[in-house]
């Protein structure tokens, strides 16, 4: 029993090690935040409910939204005016190809192709997070007359990174982000910061919840 | 084993639970849900009440444990949730499961590693200790008023 005095401390100190560590997520009241019409925005702005979904193109978990949560959410809630979606980039220091995936997609939004880009950048993931061929990637979902312009703008375009810049501030300094996917679920001016991944299921149950408040 | 040990001990259990409880009820439960269905053990139907009775329930239990009434037993319930955490932390390993536990809140870093095995390992032997002496207290009897 006497050794029961060694994990006292032991104990004490990786219980507060949370605490130490732990950025607190501010949930108090904010007025919703007013982002300019974008090609990242889709739906109704008059919608009860806003959703920001911070992701990287290289993290698989966000393939995974994408691919299996969002198509559903954009049918049952976007499409009917409850929810306004925005997407926010989050690049990972980590992923060395996910900053130049982020701006083939934002290059492709100025020219008004930005979902069909996303969308093929998320899909082929598993080949271009390996081999780095990011554009070739790309290649295959636009057209040639497209495709130079965007490789245009990948090259040469200083201001491509502006909103990235904006959204890691954002997601760094108020949204506290650990992690991607994050989801910020905005309902009467309240953010809910919603870190990984989910199944659709029980998130079409916390907005519809959101919906009813 | 000193009666000072065990208060400090169960002092120590209830704090844990206090704060894992503390730290979930102030985020969505939709949170604590995605940790709870990261472990794949339960239908996705039970995710939402699990979410939001589970971290009440911690701080209920730590509130129980403080005055040390029926002691023993809340002791135990504390030993049987902290076997039952690393039990299921040790399947998710095994299956080779990408876990966030969500013990502490999103804040505290889920992952499943040696610090957590270290961190509930230890807290199931502070369980067993407090649950066994408190156990042993009760079994003895006590002192008579005329003495």
């Amino acid at each position: 029993m006497r050794y029961l005095l060694l994990f006292v401390p032991a104990l004490l100190l990786t219980a507060q090690t949370p605490a130490a560590s732990k950025k607190a997520v501010d949930h108090k009241a904010l007025s919703a935040v007013s982002v300019a019409k974008n090609f990242k925005e889709s739906g109704s702005p008059t919608a009860p409910v806003k959703i920001e979904i911070y992701t990287d193109y290289e993290c698989p978990a966000c393939r995974d939204l994408y691919m299996n949560t969002l198509p559903s959410l954009t049918s049952d809630f976007v499409a009917t005016g409850k929810v306004q979606l925005l997407h926010r980039d989050y690049p990972l220091p980590q992923h060395q190809y996910s900053r130049l995936a982020t701006r083939f997609a934002n290059a492709a939004g100025a020219i008004g192709k930005y979902e069909v880009v996303a969308n093929q950048l998320f899909v082929s993931q598993p080949e271009w997070s390996v081999n780095g061929n990011v554009e070739a990637a790309v290649a295959k979902v636009l057209s040639p007359t497209d495709m130079e312009k965007v490789k245009a703008m990948v090259k040469s375009d200083t201001h491509l990174d502006d909103t990235v810049t904006t959204d890691v501030a954002m997601g760094n300094n108020q949204d506290h982000l650990t992690q991607t996917p994050t989801i910020v679920i905005i309902a009467k001016g309240k953010r809910d910061v919603i870190g990984g991944g989910m199944p659709y299921t029980i998130l079409k149950q916390y907005l519809n919840q959101k919906l009813a408040q | 084993m000193k009666r000072w040990l065990l208060i400090a001990g169960r002092l120590i259990i209830a704090g844990i639970f206090l704060y894992a409880g503390y730290e979930k009820v102030r985020e969505p439960w939709l949170q604590f849900a995605i940790s709870v269905e990261s472990f794949k053990m339960v239908p996705e139907t039970w995710l939402e009440p699990i979410a939001r009775i589970l971290p009440w329930f911690e701080i209920a239990l730590a509130i129980s444990l403080l005055p040390g009434i029926f002691s023993r037993w809340f002791s135990l319930i504390a030993t049987g949730l902290f076997a039952f955490f690393l039990f299921i932390g040790i399947r998710a390993s095994v299956k080779g499961l990408n876990v966030d536990c969500g013990c502490f809140g999103a804040g505290h870093s889920g992952a499943i590693d040696a610090e957590w095995f270290v961190e509930h390992v230890a807290m199931l032997a502070l369980g067993l200790a407090v649950t066994v002496g408190e156990f042993l207290r009760a079994r003895r009897p006590k002192e008579s008023l005329l003495h």
